[in-house]
């Protein structure tokens, strides 16, 4: 008796010892951040996913940044620049950076770090950008003018997300040690980078715009949604990028949490196939299976309310965006009745190939949009894949339909035309990304001339023009929605924060009350 | 001895060459490592640069020759996704999967002996009956909803327990661990009982088992006619027999533990070598992933040889030659 009694209090001891409120980030200036995916490597010129240039972001400088809000392209590393002609782009850096080593920021580090992106052994997904550089012509340390091997209107739009390292570290360096030991001229520092755990970032005082508001940042990346949710709710994580759409309610009407929302700039689509033969090939039938899909319903049923309709492939932020295409309505009698003038009453069958593990509910949206072709006689056979499998599928080419998610990180269209929708061409490297070998010589021409524009207004116009004739004549893709980035923070820490609409967590721009 | 320590090794090395050479071809066929590679932005002419630096445009066997000939010089291949070599960026691992899957099968073990013995001697009594209950649930009820109902229960509605990461480590020399500060405790203990119950159920119901079979043998009543204390007459002569399965058991789980816990290590975010195995199959990153299995055979097959041999001293019967 007197044991068991001894036992229970001891529990009872270590129990309540444990009962501690799983307080916040210590200190006023320290924010501790959760995201739904980890950085890969410290490397900066390694990875162009979101998860990694997004703290890539935080501890290097690109040339070029957009401003948090609105995302226009503002100066950073070079102060300013212009466009000397079709092939020639000079720009003129700043004075006064200096890396975290101490070395100081010049145009050799510029030109270093180009050369660096050629190289596929070390540098894979970035070889596009470095191809982008023909050569580039050092005409001081501060001032350089870059060359492109064929015009590229869109040259400095791509400059936001290529970071600048320092030349004469990295030539000394092994490979492995760029991975794990950023040196960079960001806001931010690395103190601490535990693969899979955490990062911990500390401010620079002496960054060249000033010292960011919040000294210390501890972020998390947790892949589990209920987990993530679980470590706002608890108070274990002040901020929270990507609330899982089921939890959302739950955490809006949390006294202790405020949530976000913000247009995302994701479109996830269909790509058609426009092969000559096949059924696709007749516009009324690409037109039949657009109007056949009810978008509302998907929207509310499926994404919970958390995405918004899409008429077209670019959001309005992208240069080409315009307002004039307007989505066809959901009309299944219609549909019907356009598949029987093109001759197709019994129906057809095709192919639906889509990821299960990229977009949220991509697996669903496949199904139900299956379930309304099925309604008006089009057989659908569904090919489900995990994205590991279905991505290279896609850029194989050759697909009925495909379902693609594509955030146009340029804001400029022809960008997006020329992989996704220009008919594939090897010797140019267009229609790398047309999974569905989609190909009609006026979009290819469209957007040949329009590159050629090199007035910003004018190329505009032509680029407004492209999008209309292959979304409203061509019909080269059904657009579904825009996703929505939310966020989640605590009330008590007072977090000010812009949502980007690149969803990118720039910790220089938080501050808190 | 020492012939048979011998032969089980051979053995082992044919199982991790076969082991090795369907790895290889089961995840050529599961995404092209080119894509991964090359990233969003890669043209067809980007694709086969890459292709080509890589050595992926060579025949399958070349491939896989190059592979084995780098493995034993100790070059297991970089990573696709980080370019670290695939080794080292599981080896980082191994200290945080190792301290979770130990506690987990030390936890499973001594409370499971210890309640399969307590439920053994009173079967019929009210508290050992709901034990067996409650085990049931261990048993059937999946890993991956004890651990999100840990997580709602401890972390979201009493907010006593962290639900996520291993918390403040130390690092020892190359051994990052979780046992030296409190909040590295703390972050282990939902984890740990996410994964003990399980093995925890299983093991308490094997000993209640054979403990109810030891008890009614003949040597055990004539130790109670001797005389002994109830502890000798217990543990030293029926628990004994009833270790062997057991200690099976133990092994087979702890293996299991260190290389397959993806699922709890998922939802915890705990950065040991499950969590990394599943990421790794997401991107089609193959270096690491054979290399992974390669040495999820190698630990497994280690601990069934310490476990075979760890036989003959419980049982002294059993001689090997």
């Amino acid at each position: 008796m007197k044991k068991g009694a001894l036992l229970f209090l001891v529990t009872g001891l270590l129990v309540a010892g444990l009962f501690r409120p799983a307080g916040s980030a210590i200190g006023a200036d320290s924010l501790v951040v959760a995201n739904d995916v980890a950085p890969r490597t410290m490397d900066p010129n390694v990875s162009l996913t979101d998860a990694t240039i997004m703290v890539m972001r935080n501890l290097f400088d690109p040339l070029l940044t957009r401003r948090g809000g609105s995302g226009d392209l503002v100066p950073n590393l070079a102060e300013r620049y212009e466009q000397l002609d079709e092939f020639r782009w000079k720009f003129y850096l700043r004075k006064g950076v200096k890396f975290s080593n101490g070395n100081p920021f010049t145009a050799e580090d510029v030109k270093f770090t180009f050369e660096r992106l050629k190289d596929p052994k070390c540098c894979a997904e970035y070889l596009d950008q470095g191809n982008m550089v023909e050569n580039m012509e050092i005409l001081d340390d501060h001032t350089l003018i870059v060359k492109t091997p064929r015009p590229i209107p869109w040259f400095d739009q791509t400059l936001d997300f290529v970071f600048i390292i320092d030349k004469e570290s990295t030539e000394k360096r092994a490979p492995g040690d760029m991975a794990t030991k950023p040196i960079g001229t960001g806001a931010y520092k690395l103190i601490e980078w535990v693969k899979g755990s955490y990062l911990k970032l500390e401010a620079k005082n002496d960054y060249w715009r000033g010292a960011p508001p919040i000294k210390h940042i501890d972020y998390r990346p947790i892949k589990e949604n209920a987990t993530r949710f679980a470590a706002i709710m608890s108070g274990e994580v002040d901020f929270m990028s990507g609330i899982p759409i089921e939890l959302y309610d739950k955490l809006d009407k949390n006294s202790d949490i405020d949530v976000i929302r913000r247009p995302g700039r994701r479109t996830i689509h269909l790509h058609l196939a426009n092969r000559p033969g096949s059924p696709m090939a007749d516009i009324r039938v690409r037109k039949a299976m657009y109007m056949a899909i009810n978008e509302d319903e998907i929207i509310k049923k499926i994404m919970w309310g958390h995405a918004s309709p899409a008429a077209q492939l670019p959001d309005p932020a992208s240069r080409g965006y315009t307002e004039k295409i307007k989505r066809l309505p959901y009309d299944p009698d219609q549909a019907k009745k356009l598949l029987a003038e093109a001759g197709y009453a019994k129906g057809f069958q095709i192919k639906l190939s889509g990821p299960n593990d990229r977009y949220i509910n991509d697996e669903k949206i496949s199904e139900a949009v299956a379930r309304y072709w099925a309604k008006i006689g089009i057989k659908v056979n569904l090919d489900i894949k995990p994205k590991a499998v279905y991505f290279p599928e896609f850029t194989k080419g050759g697909l009925d339909v495909a379902m693609l998610g594509w955030l146009d990180n340029t804001h400029d269209l022809a960008f997006m035309f020329g992989y996704m929708v220009h008919s594939r061409d090897t010797d140019t490297g267009q229609g790398s990304w047309n999974g569905t070998n989609f190909s009609d010589p006026d979009v290819d021409r469209a957007l040949e001339t329009s590159s050629k524009i090199l007035d910003r207004e004018k190329r505009r116009l032509a680029l407004e023009e492209m999008n209309r004739l292959a979304q409203d004549e061509k019909i080269n893709v059904i657009p579904l929605h825009y996703n929505v980035n939310t966020y989640a923070l605590r009330k008590a820490k007072g977090i000010q924060f812009t949502a980007r609409p690149d969803r990118w967590l720039v910790f220089e721009e938080f501050s808190l009350k | 001895m020492a012939t048979y320590i011998a032969r089980r090794i051979i053995q082992g090395i044919v199982v991790l060459l076969v082991v090795s050479i369907l790895c290889f071809i089961m995840f050529r066929y599961t995404g092209d490592p080119v894509v991964t590679l090359g990233g969003v932005y890669v043209t067809d002419a980007g694709r086969e640069e890459i292709r080509k630096a890589y050595g992926l445009d060579r025949p399958f066997y070349v491939q896989y020759v190059n592979f084995i000939a780098g493995a034993l010089r100790g070059n297991f291949g970089v990573s696709y996704v980080t370019k670290v070599p695939a080794f080292d960026l599981i080896l980082e691992r191994v200290p945080a999967s190792i301290e979770l899957a130990v506690s987990a099968v030390i936890l499973a073990l001594l409370l499971g002996v210890a309640l399969g013995v307590t439920t053994s001697l009173k079967p019929g009594a009210v508290r050992n009956r709901l034990i067996m209950a409650v085990s049931l649930g261990g048993i059937s009820i999946p890993t991956f909803l004890i651990g999100i109902l840990l997580v709602m229960v401890f972390s979201v509605y009493l907010g006593i327990l962290p639900p996520f990461g291993r918390g403040e480590t130390v690092t020892i020399g190359f051994w990052r661990t979780g046992f030296l500060t409190w909040s590295g405790i703390k972050h282990l203990i939902l984890p740990c009982l996410t994964l003990t119950g399980y093995q925890l159920a299983v093991i308490l119901r094997l000993t209640r088992a054979g403990m109810r079979e030891a008890l009614a043998e003949d040597y055990v009543k004539t130790a109670w006619a001797k005389g002994l204390s109830p502890g000798r007459v217990i543990f030293r002569h029926a628990l004994r027999n009833v270790l062997i399965p057991v200690v099976t058991m133990s092994g087979l789980m702890l293996g299991e533990l260190l290389a397959f816990a993806v699922v709890t290590e998922t939802i915890f975010q705990w950065p040991g070598m499950g969590n990394l195995l599943l990421f790794s199959i997401y991107e089609s990153d193959q270096p690491v992933i054979v290399t992974y299995i390669m040495l999820a055979s190698v630990i497994i097959l280690a601990i069934n040889i310490i476990v075979d041999i760890l036989y003959a001293f419980l049982n002294p019967k059993i001689r090997y030659d």
